[in-house]
């Protein structure tokens, strides 16, 4: 990556800094890796605890949760954090901003809004059609078309794009840390015929329930398998459900710490995710086989690419409990198979390292930026805020 | 009196709404002009580079022909005949490449490996171009637009067919 021309890129993140999510990790480690390699950052976020963010993070004001897509979303918007987007952009005097989520109604849309100049805009969610987005293309549309280029981070995201905006994006996968995974040790308690699982398994989306339905079966030819659930959840309510018998073979061991969660994934003999939808790219997977986690995945498309049809990790019929058992009892009686799935699976995540991931998003970076103008707000946003200067005058 | 000013609010919700749809359209072929200077000029440093390939000792006197030819062709090629030109291009340095891939000096690896990281580049820079090429025209081809005249004298943009597998 060329550091010879630093650049000042803002890049907007669209839900709250505070709490986990794929988006936010992004953002992070991509703000954070431009400015290890000498780029000026400013991140613009919502937060709830502003003394808590690291200082290339400016933050526009306390999120508000709104369920959408399955899960809660902490998002932002209104007259005073439009304001603040504004503020942020004429004082900025950046030559490229990054908008993440600009279809979600939070501060990306706004900063899309009222910018004007070159601007990159990526594209993480997928969903099935829905008619809301449908209904509010149109007002949308005007407003998307002013990214100089769009990413999608993976074929689902680009499928969901087109069909609900009616433009092209180009595919650049999420990163990951892939040094930090593969260096991970493997820990005796997490190690022998265990299956694990990483994520919010209050979530039905996450699909916690099926992996528990296939357990019976599984357990029937394994005794000894164990489960090992990880992620943030009230764990007795969803053991209430288990056939008392198996509640022994399934441990919950709360939020993993960056760590921990590299050597759980290099411990576990196999590693699931049953998720029933909902899911764009998979960066839990992209992790598991960066630590040479032999991986199960339910064959939702996300998953599917992900996993190169199976090259890279064995899929199952997504919500059918008895596809996934089958899966794992041909798994885990084969370490021939499941130790070629791990190697396979460790070489494909290279790709997703941050380095070929940031070289791309680089790259896609000087081409919105030929003809190197600055962005700066867009017209009707000038002569909108002169107005309301005036009349600040006034009074 | 009242019909009046609903009347006069109307038209003014609609005069500020071609003026908003002015900026936009000439947002889009802004973002077309910035496209296309960002592919011609990954295409001319290819060119460049196909040049250099033709002139250097790894390439047999009829590679080196068929190169530096569709390497001329591409870089004088009007813009209506660009993407036929850079096809034959991309024809003759498949060609090539496919023939070298092995045992070749440090200078003329670097060389290929340039040009690698070019085709990778002209492949973003095309999806870019034909985005916002197919937006423009799209929005142009709008009755308010074509009605009002918004979009000027702007010439209709072109589209760009590149041959995808042939890079």
């Amino acid at each position: 990556m060329p550091s010879l021309n630093p650049l000042k890129i803002g890049i907007v993140c669209p839900y709250g800094w505070d709490a986990p999510g794929g988006v936010q990790n992004h953002v992070r480690d991509l703000a954070e890796y431009l400015i290890s390699h000498g780029h000026d950052i400013s991140v613009l976020a919502p937060a709830v605890d502003e003394d808590a963010l690291p200082d290339y993070v400016v933050s526009a004001g306390k999120p508000i949760a709104i369920p959408y897509n399955g899960a809660v979303a902490r998002i932002l918007f209104g007259p005073i954090a439009f304001s603040r987007v504004r503020q942020w952009i004429a004082q900025g005097d950046f030559d490229l901003l990054h908008l993440h989520e600009p279809a979600i109604p939070s501060l990306s849309l706004l900063a899309c809004w009222a910018a004007e100049g070159p601007m990159v805009g990526t594209f993480h969610a997928a969903a099935k059609r829905q008619r809301a987005i449908f209904a509010i293309g149109p007002i949308l549309e005007p407003v998307i078309e002013k990214l100089s280029v769009r990413i999608a981070v993976s074929e689902a995201a680009r499928l969901t794009l087109t069909e609900h905006l009616e433009t092209d994006a180009i595919v650049i996968p999420n990163g990951i840390y892939v040094e930090r995974f593969r260096n991970g040790s493997a820990q005796p308690q997490w190690s022998g015929q265990t299956i694990g699982f990483i994520g919010r398994f209050e979530e039905p989306r996450k699909g916690l329930s099926i992996l528990l339905q296939a357990l019976p079966i599984v357990s029937r030819f394994n005794p000894n398998v164990r489960i090992l659930v990880a992620g943030p959840g009230d764990s007795e309510e969803t053991l209430k459900e288990i056939d008392p018998q198996l509640r022994s073979r399934i441990s919950f061991l709360g939020r993993l710490t960056d760590e921990e969660k590299a050597d759980f994934l290099s411990s576990i003999s196999l590693y699931v995710a049953p998720n029933t939808g909902g899911e764009s790219f998979g960066i839990i997977l992209a992790e598991a086989m960066a630590s040479g986690a032999p991986c199960v995945a339910s064959d939702i498309p996300a998953f599917e690419s992900l996993l190169g049809e199976g090259k890279y990790g064995s899929l199952f019929t997504s919500e059918d409990p008895e596809s996934l058992a089958k899966v794992i009892i041909d798994l885990m009686r084969d370490d021939e198979k499941r130790n070629a799935l791990a190697l396979a699976g460790q070489e494909h995540a290279k790709m997703f390292n941050w380095d070929t991931v940031a070289e791309q998003i680089f790259s896609v970076y000087e081409m919105a930026k030929v003809g190197s103008e600055k962005v700066g707000l867009a017209s009707e946003n000038r002569s909108w805020s002169r107005l309301l200067n005036r009349e600040g005058d006034n009074s | 009196m009242k019909t009046g000013l609903t009347l006069g609010i109307l038209l003014l919700v609609f005069l500020w709404y071609l003026s908003f749809s002015a900026t936009r359209l000439d947002r889009l072929h802004h973002r077309v002009e910035t496209s296309w200077a960002n592919l011609d000029g990954l295409l001319q440093r290819r060119a460049a580079v196909a040049l250099e390939l033709a002139h250097s000792e790894f390439a047999d006197p009829a590679s080196s022909l068929l190169l530096t030819a569709t390497a001329y062709q591409a870089r004088a090629a009007s813009i209506r005949d660009r993407s036929f030109a850079e096809s034959g291009l991309s024809g003759a340095l498949a060609l090539l490449q496919s023939d070298l891939a092995t045992g070749t000096n440090p200078a003329e690896r670097a060389l290929l490996s340039e040009l690698a990281e070019l085709t990778a580049k002209i492949r973003v820079a095309i999806a870019i171009h034909v985005d916002a090429v197919t937006r423009t025209r799209s929005v142009r081809s709008k009755i308010v637009f074509k009605f009002f005249r918004l979009a000027g004298t702007a010439p209709l943009p072109m589209t760009y067919d590149f041959e995808d597998d042939a890079l």
